[in-house]
């Protein structure tokens, strides 16, 4: 598990940013957005082989991170309709949250030239990190600490 | 690849469809941009454009009703659109943004393919392919065109009609993924198939290439050169070439040392034009996350290429495609994403000077407009592009240079 050692953004900061994308983006709700939790966004399509080789780390991530301030997030290259990426992540195996366009739209990110990419975004949504290509887990963990990001167990 | 003009279907259509349709002229390098009537329905993508030799235009396109999966190809005549012509329908298909079938067309006939899912595998998915002759007037029986009977995935195919009535088609194959322990790389494949659809002869072209990327073909004055980007050892993914000369595969050839090192997929392949002993090779890399597209020219078959010329640098996500002109200038499509994304055409002289850039349409970065694809007959591109929006719907246009 994790825990933040720095914050990036004030306060004040941060509730601006969050409300102007909750108003203007019609993004994450804000339950969502507003948490203050580091988000690792992973595009994955289910023909990339490496995207799919990813996929079990996540997962294995997305169980150790869940009570600490670092959320694993998927999103579909292929921007399929939501009721159609929801069964290719299924079928893929994928156990942690899928994020509708409209949410990956309120996070500004720029899509991916390659795949599978992962983000990691502050909790401010800023990209701290871009990892192109398959990552292990180390790759991961390591991204995690050169934010601050401290392990608390492995 | 380019078509001799002189096709009454190429020269009158411009009337048929000028009224009403006319959205913008351009002077010096740019062209005369017409849109088309779209022959597709609602719900309508992946589509491609193909000229024969005598110059008609055929569009291929996919629909889709449910979970029903259609290929579709249609013929551009001096009364408009022919009537939409069926290849096949299933409900087992991979249908993907980035590969998608490819529609032949020669004097004697046509093939078409598209993918279908494996029996086994949830990723595997082979090559599955009819082949039209014209002398009886049918299209055979569905066949698959990889013989190794491998549940693996097969596609990201391109056909070159040959001047035998033979078709060579390649392909990425990925046999060795599955035959090979530990699991080999994907691998490009090239055959030859005669008119029924009978392999003639196929060849491993590279054993280790990238898993994603289209593959790419046109023929010289000394015969096929297929294009492709390749999978180094230390994971360079840059654009390379063999050609088929005197029946035997040449080593394959880097284009230009990119040196774009990615352990993922760029889903973003080359394209090969070519003319006599002109060929033009567009491509799009982002080494250092700097997104690129360059054009590199031959003037010997393909033997040798030109420092690359950078098309676009760093507001694109590739998306190219390439046509020579009968002038000899060279027309890439490619995808612009400043601001509103835009499908754009730059034309460039045999020397690779740019003349002038075209916008098509507006666009979306998205993966559901897919690929716009060109073609040529005469100094006119025809481009046909996916119109996203609540309901996408292939789009066609023709330039006239």
């Amino acid at each position: 598990m994790f825990k933040s050692v720095t914050p990036l953004v004030s306060p004040g900061l941060r509730i601006l940013i969050l409300v102007s994308l909750t108003v203007f983006c019609n993004p994450l709700s804000g339950s969502e957005t507003n948490d203050g939790k580091w988000r690792i966004v992973n595009y994955w399509s289910e023909w990339c082989a490496p995207c799919r080789l990813e996929i079990p780390i996540f997962n294995e991530l997305s169980v150790s991170l869940a009570t600490s301030n670092v959320v694993i997030l998927g999103v579909n290259f292929d921007e399929d309709p939501m009721d159609v990426t929801l069964k290719i992540a299924e079928k893929m195996g994928i156990q942690f949250p899928v994020l509708s366009q409209e949410e990956v739209d309120a996070l500004a990110l720029n899509s991916p030239n390659v795949l599978p990419t992962t983000y990691l975004l502050s909790p401010s949504n800023n990209v701290v990190a871009k990892l192109v290509g398959q990552q292990s887990k180390q790759d991961i963990l390591e991204a995690l600490t050169l934010q601050g990001l401290t392990a608390l167990a492995e | 690849m380019t078509k001799k003009i002189g096709s009454p279907n190429a020269v009158v259509v411009g009337a048929l469809f000028t009224l009403g349709l006319l959205m913008a002229s351009y002077a010096g390098g740019q062209g005369l941009l017409t849109r088309l009537p779209s022959p597709a329905p609602g719900n309508s993508s992946l589509s491609r454009v193909v000229a024969s030799e005598a110059g008609e235009i055929y569009l291929s396109w996919v629909s889709r009703e449910a979970q029903q999966v259609t290929l579709e190809f249609t013929r551009l005549t001096n009364d408009g659109w022919d009537a939409t012509r069926v290849i096949s329908r299933g409900s087992n298909w991979f249908v993907n943004w980035a590969d998608f079938p490819v529609l032949s067309v020669d004097s004697g006939g046509m093939v078409a393919h598209w993918l279908q899912l494996s029996a086994a595998g949830n990723y595997d998915y082979d090559i599955r392919a009819r082949f039209y002759r014209q002398d009886k007037a049918t299209w055979s029986e569905a066949r698959t065109i990889h013989g190794d009977g491998v549940s693996a995935e097969h596609g990201f195919v391109s056909m070159l009609p040959l001047n035998d009535g033979t078709t060579l088609i390649s392909w990425l194959d990925g046999r060795e993924t599955v035959l090979k322990e530990p699991p080999g790389a994907m691998t490009l494949r090239a055959g030859i198939f005669d008119k029924s659809g009978a392999t003639i002869s196929e060849w491993q072209l590279d054993d280790r290439v990238c898993d994603c990327c289209q593959t790419s073909s046109a023929m010289t004055q000394n015969g096929p050169i297929v294009v492709y980007r390749a999978r180094g050892q230390q994971e360079v993914r840059d654009i390379y070439a063999t050609r088929l000369v005197d029946g035997s595969w040449t080593l394959p050839q880097v284009i230009h040392n990119d040196n774009w090192q990615i352990a993922g997929c760029p889903v973003n392949g080359p394209s090969v034009t070519a003319m006599n002993k002109q060929v033009a090779v567009a491509w799009f890399s982002a080494k250092d996350d700097v997104p690129k597209i360059q054009l590199a020219l031959s003037t010997d078959s393909g033997l040798s290429f030109s420092e690359p010329v950078v098309v676009e640098s760093p507001n694109t996500n590739g998306r190219v495609d390439t046509t020579i002109l009968d002038s000899g200038d060279i027309v890439v499509s490619w995808m612009e994403t400043a601001g509103e994304a835009k499908i754009l055409l730059s034309r460039y002289n045999p020397s690779g000077e740019l003349l002038g850039t075209t916008e098509v349409a507006s666009s979306s970065a998205s993966r559901r407009s897919g690929f716009p694809i060109i073609e040529s007959v005469g100094d006119t591109v025809y481009v046909t592009w996916t119109d996203i929006g609540a309901t996408p719907q292939v789009r066609v246009a023709r330039i006239d240079y």
